[in-house]
């Protein structure tokens, strides 16, 4: 068992400027927590002052029961290699968060992902609107009230003859009038 | 001098470069690129939110067809990213099996990208040829897994199934194959002054700024950075075996091709030595009842290496027998836009398939 001392050493480092909590989850792996307004200051900080250069990721959760979207940012230093995840709450209702790519670039794509499949705003994101859909009318796809398999029915139509969504083997011996072959039979549905 | 009239060209979405479909608005003036726009769109599938309605194992027929030539370290990133939050323990054998899938795996990716790579410089036999001889490995899969090209075989506990009877013979053979073949590629490609001569000085991206802008994997290596997740956070066994992380300096075309050459030969010495060592006994730390089984709450995060660089899984469980989200970063999500967006302008027309297939650009991945 290591002693997580870089660990440790990072989340004070990170922590004690910002006034923020966090925990050493495992080695290599740190997480701080932080409102949203400390987010780019805290990664900025990270980046310049303690070499966590690169942007390994960033993603979304939503957390529907909470009525909150959780952020967290990954990043990663070449020197220490270690992971520090810099996680944020913002509220559901017209969710709106800081751009963060005059830090990263790359970031720029992240955040127009989650503009369309979560529907958070970044005022000033550079970029067409649609990323990876087009013409998108419902609400954010990746929200968790979004249901699709409604969306499914209202949007797409069976394939003519597979309506009932009936059993591909009874649909035949309908149409030919025939018995199911005694090997089919087996993997038939149980109805 | 005339200033030549600048004109919008679209490259895509059927792309004679890279696998799948991916539009780059081009600006131009003549035949040299100004800006370039990468616009994504035409093959998302809204896996992360399938996977949201799936149990924790059915997850893994949608996971493997993120990115069609790299199936299998998307497996084995998820696999790790759920044993974390299960704190399941993977027997050791099938740590061995897992090197070997995934570095089988990166072999057979690597020949699928030297077709690629070559055709779109306009070398059209090496693709015949190493296509053929991928044909050889996915034969291996095919026999351990059922499946050739995507193969749900490796699994949070482990694998599916131990290695079938003189298996292990079949790869040793292959590999001895595999490895002789390298002087007829390197004739046909890496020696050939046609491919060095379009190579050369094409696609830079600065070594100062590569870290920065999310370059991973070979790309990296191609600018002189030693950066690989199998020395940086070995996984498996891999911290065990013996093998060189090549880098090349200059980060052009050229370098990244010079990398993956090296590797290509480091991933047959990996195969060897991991059939060597390899220890008798279990190969699956079975979980309880698959189709119910619950994950504990939490979150977690797991990097693999695979061909064209890191691939990330972040996945979050409320404690229930689905995931709660999965998301998942390949490299071509930097590599794809943002990188391809600055690497672009000042090159010629005619190198932009070759730069993005030399960047390891994967659209299905981006989009997902």
């Amino acid at each position: 068992m290591t002693d997580l001392i870089k660990e440790q050493k990072l989340l004070e480092n990170v922590t004690n400027p910002f006034k923020i909590k966090g925990r050493v989850i495992r080695n290599r792996r740190v997480e701080v927590f932080c409102d949203k307004e400390t987010v780019s200051s805290v990664l900025l900080y990270a980046k310049t002052q303690l070499g966590y250069i690169h942007l390994a990721h960033m993603t979304c959760i939503d957390w529907i029961d909470e009525n909150k979207f959780e952020l967290v940012y990954t990043i990663w230093s070449p020197v220490e290699k270690v992971h520090l995840f810099v996680k944020t709450k913002i509220d559901r209702e017209n969710p709106e968060m800081e751009n963060i790519d005059r830090i990263w670039d790359q970031a720029n794509t992240y955040e127009r992902e989650m503009r369309e499949m979560f529907g958070i705003e970044f005022p000033g994101l550079k970029g067409e609107r649609d990323f990876a859909l087009e013409d998108w009318e419902e609400i954010p796809p990746m929200r968790k009230d979004f249901d699709t398999h409604n969306y499914a029915q209202q949007t797409y139509f069976n394939r003519p003859g597979r309506e009932d969504a009936k059993d591909v083997r009874e649909t035949l011996v309908e149409r030919s009038g025939t018995e199911v072959p005694d090997f089919a039979k087996k993997y038939s549905r149980e109805r | 001098m005339i200033r030549e009239k600048e004109t919008t060209l679209y490259l895509g979405p059927q792309h004679p470069g890279i696998t799948g479909n991916m539009m780059v608005k081009l600006k131009v003036q003549g035949d040299t690129v100004v800006s370039a726009t990468t616009h994504v769109g035409y093959l998302h599938r809204a896996f992360e939110k399938l996977i949201e309605r799936r149990n924790w194992l059915n997850a893994f027929t949608l996971l493997c067809r993120f990115c069609v030539p790299e199936p299998d370290p998307m497996e084995l990133t998820y696999a790790r990213a759920v044993e974390e939050l299960d704190n399941r323990e993977v027997p050791e054998r099938a740590k061995y099996i897992r090197v070997i899938v995934m570095e089988l795996a990166r072999l057979q990716s690597f020949l699928l990208w030297y077709a690629g790579q070559a055709g779109s410089g306009g070398l059209y036999t090496m693709g015949q040829w190493s296509v053929g001889d991928r044909n050889y490995i996915l034969d291996l899969f095919e026999d351990l897994t059922g499946g050739r090209i995507y193969h749900m075989y490796i699994w949070p506990g482990g694998v599916r199934r131990d290695l079938p009877e003189g298996w292990t013979d079949k790869v040793l053979r292959t590999m001895d194959y595999l490895e002789g073949r390298q002087k007829d590629y390197n004739q046909l490609m890496f020696d050939n002054t046609v491919f060095q001569k379009r190579a050369k000085g094409v696609g830079i991206v600065p070594k100062e700024k590569a870290v920065e802008w999310g370059l991973v994997g070979p790309p990296l290596r191609g600018t002189g950075i030693k950066s690989d997740v199998r020395i940086d956070e070995p996984y498996e066994i891999y911290d065990k075996l013996d093998f060189v992380v090549p880098t090349f300096e200059g980060g052009d075309v050229w370098a990244r091709a010079m990398v993956r050459q090296e590797e290509f030969r480091q991933s047959i010495s990996i195969i060897r030595q991991a059939i060597e060592k390899m220890p008798k006994g279990d190969y699956y730390n079975k979980v309880p009842n698959p189709m119910k089984w619950i994950v504990p709450k939490g979150q977690a995060w797991a990097k693999t290496e695979s061909v064209r660089g890191e691939i990330g899984f972040y996945v979050a469980s409320n404690g229930t027998n689905k995931p709660y989200r999965v998301h998942a970063k390949g490299a071509a999500y930097s590599h794809g836009v943002t990188i391809l967006e600055k690497v672009l302008p000042g090159q010629n027309i005619a190198d932009v398939s070759f730069i993005m297939n030399s960047l390891g650009v994967c659209p299905p991945e981006i989009e997902r």
